[in-house]
């Protein structure tokens, strides 16, 4: 079993190195925001190799379901950049590359040292045992971890209030276009030949004329 | 199974490897057949309804129909437009349809049947459905086509609007049972409607405790319904496939086998999701006599079971066949004011009168659920202590009606007052009088 569960794992974690390369070096944007799906993926396949059940689900929904959708949906509402081969890397990449692997190394090499592997550490006396299922998981929000989470909730709904005071200030300045039927009906009602009712653009400019011409 | 071969194979490794190959190849021959059978179906039923007959040429009553048609779509020539994205292209159908396999794999066919047995399988459902979004998009993009593109975004944006009201309506019963495993809700559900299995000693369990007959449960599988005929596109809100709009959406370059694959995609998904609706809020496979079925004789209770459940399942899609011959296409802006105003309040208040009830059901019967909130010793459901557990369930199911009832209520007339139009909006229909058109 150990052997089949070490090859799984190095199959998948190359391929999310290879998929986070790809992210950062393809041209397409929409390629690498593919990639970016398949590396946030492999890394759920990874969870689920560690028996993490519920951690490994809600990696899929939210980043492969939520954020990955966001991505794509913004990508590709910015009509400039969709579909165009637009260069990723500056020319002095490497620089960013060696700051990157410096922080890496602060952060890791400490730790490969440290760290006894292939032991897992018990729970120290008073400490949370290690969590893995969802009940766990909500046991521990409510009791040990109650104020992360209440500020986490409060930031999200914030981001919320924020979302839609937005779109409000948005709605309130626009102009409703009218439906075909409605334009017939105006057109009928002053009298006007029905045949120029496709020309949309004219009517839209008197449309606003009116409307200024109310408001002042 | 895993004894068995234990006995006759060596190392566990290779058991696992093989139980789960079986465990796909039987999903992957059912879900297709399923399909086959489905398209079958619909055209049949939606024929019936239109006064045709249907297809009725190929095999016993057209019932072959199915294969003559997947003949054509392998001889059929595969195109892939010059402009389109090759790869994108080519994986999109695999992307939009695998996640739905996966999710025959938590999926349990009947009692003590399911390939993977996993504690968290609600949540596995609304996770994985949602990446099939992720391939509608990638089909769209990918062929370079103004109606795919504008087809693939009218889906992604209709399935992320739906899946929230859907969720929440899951989430009302994970609340009240406490488990987001499959496999257990079938057996919370047994008894006699209203009282559930509260009464078990005195009345025979009839199999029929389904949560459809409590209000959480009505309202929970009412959204969830809808919910998911909006995901699986299906005729109310095939708005992403409009033919007589954007051709066929995201389908518009497919064609042969990859069509084929995105349109089998669409179909088992509804049939899975028509699964849990099934399992969760109609009772699994309960059923007066199956429940003595099965503890008389295990194997042929399985059995049966299984095709208690597929019938259930298979009532839910000729439902939603029924609808696609009675409604018309709705509109988009229809489509989101439904999603927004309409399905997630109700099942907010859903999971507050769930919450209710699970109170009312639990007080008093443990610690835990015994608090003394009143500063002079008094307790608010003080007086639950003592009641016998059917009239706790007769209080909670009363007073999740008349909170669910009022709501629906109430969010009805909110909706159906006309919405507060802006200043500038008011000024150009002052000024053209279009306020007055109807």
């Amino acid at each position: 079993m150990n052997i089949l569960i070490m090859v799984i794992f190095f199959a998948l974690s190359a391929f999310t190195l290879a998929a986070g390369v790809m992210v950062v070096t393809v041209k397409n944007i929409i390629h690498a925001a593919l990639w970016l799906i398949a590396s946030f993926f492999t890394v759920a396949a990874l969870y689920l190799l560690m028996e993490a059940e519920f951690l490994a689900i809600v990696q899929v929904l939210v980043y492969v379901g939520a954020i990955s959708i966001l991505v794509l949906f913004a990508i590709m509402l910015t009509r400039h950049v969709t579909g165009e081969g637009v260069r990723q890397l500056y020319q002095r990449w490497w620089i960013a590359l060696i700051v990157v692997a410096a922080l890496f190394g602060v952060l890791m090499v400490p730790t490969v040292l440290n760290y006894e592997w292939s032991t897992v550490p018990p729970a120290a006396a008073g400490q949370p045992a290690p969590i893995s299922s969802s009940v766990e998981i909500g046991t521990a929000f409510m009791r040990e971890y109650l104020l992360p989470f209440e500020i986490a909730s409060i930031l999200l709904l914030v981001a919320l209030v924020g979302a839609i005071v937005i779109a409000f200030e948005e709605r309130a300045s626009r102009r409703r276009v009218l439906t075909l039927a409605e334009e017939v009906d105006l057109r009928r009602r002053r009298g006007e030949p029905l045949a120029g009712v496709s020309n949309a653009a004219a009517s839209d400019t008197q449309a606003t004329k009116g409307a200024q011409a109310v408001k002042s | 199974m895993n004894d068995f071969l234990q006995n006759a194979f060596g190392p566990s490794w290779i058991i696992s490897v093989i139980t789960f190959l079986v465990n796909t190849t039987l999903i992957l021959i059912v879900a297709p057949v399923t399909f086959m059978m489905m398209t079958w179906f619909e055209r049949r039923i939606v024929a019936r309804m239109q006064d045709r007959l249907g297809p009725n040429r190929v095999g016993p009553a057209g019932l072959l129909q199915a294969v003559a048609d997947g003949v054509k779509m392998f001889t059929k020539e595969n195109i892939t437009p010059r402009a389109a994205d090759k790869w994108v292209h080519l994986i999109a159908p695999i992307i939009a349809t695998a996640p739905v396999i996966f999710l025959f794999a938590v999926i349990p066919w009947g009692y003590g049947l399911s390939p993977v047995d996993i504690n968290v399988s609600v949540l596995f459902v609304v996770a994985i459905s949602s990446i099939s979004a992720v391939g509608l998009m990638m089909g769209g993009w990918g062929s370079n086509n103004k109606f795919a593109l504008l087809g693939a975004m009218r889906a992604v944006a209709q399935m992320v609007s739906y899946e929230i009201p859907a969720v929440i309506a899951l989430l009302s019963m994970v609340l009240f049972t406490g488990t987001m495993n499959l496999n257990l809700y079938s057996g919370l559900q047994g008894g006699i409607p209203i009282l559930g299995a509260t009464l078990n000693d005195v009345i025979p369990d009839l199999g029929l405790g389904w949560y459809i007959f409590t209000p959480v449960g009505l309202v929970g599988f009412a959204v969830f319904f809808i919910c998911v005929l909006s995901e699986g596109e299906r005729t109310p809100f095939d708005i992403p496939e409009a033919d007589s709009e954007i051709v066929a959406g995201y389908m518009t370059e497919y064609s042969g086998m990859k069509f084929a694959v995105f349109y089998m995609g669409q179909f088992l998904f509804n049939y899975a999701l028509s699964m849990v609706a099934a399992i969760i809020f109609l009772g699994g496979w309960n059923f007066p006599g199956i429940p003595q079925l099965i503890s008389i004789a295990p194997p042929l209770g399985a059995l049966i079971s299984a095709f208690v459940l597929g019938a259930k399942a298979w009532f839910l899609f000729f439902v939603m066949i029924w609808l696609r011959g009675a409604f018309p296409r709705l509109r988009m802006d229809q489509l989101m004011a439904f999603a927004w105003k309409f399905l997630l309040p109700l099942a907010l208040i859903n999971i507050l009168s769930a919450a209710l009830w699970l109170t009312v059901m639990k007080w008093g019967s443990d610690p835990k659920w015994t608090v003394t909130i009143a500063p002079f010793g008094l307790s608010l459901l003080g007086w639950l202590e003592g009641a016998p557990i059917w009239v706790r369930q007769l209080i909670g199911w009363a007073l999740a009606a008349v909170i669910n009832g009022w709501s629906f209520y109430w969010i009805l007339q909110v909706n159906r007052r006309p919405a507060d139009e802006t200043p500038a909006e008011l000024a150009q229909d002052q000024a053209f009088g279009a306020a007055s058109l109807p």
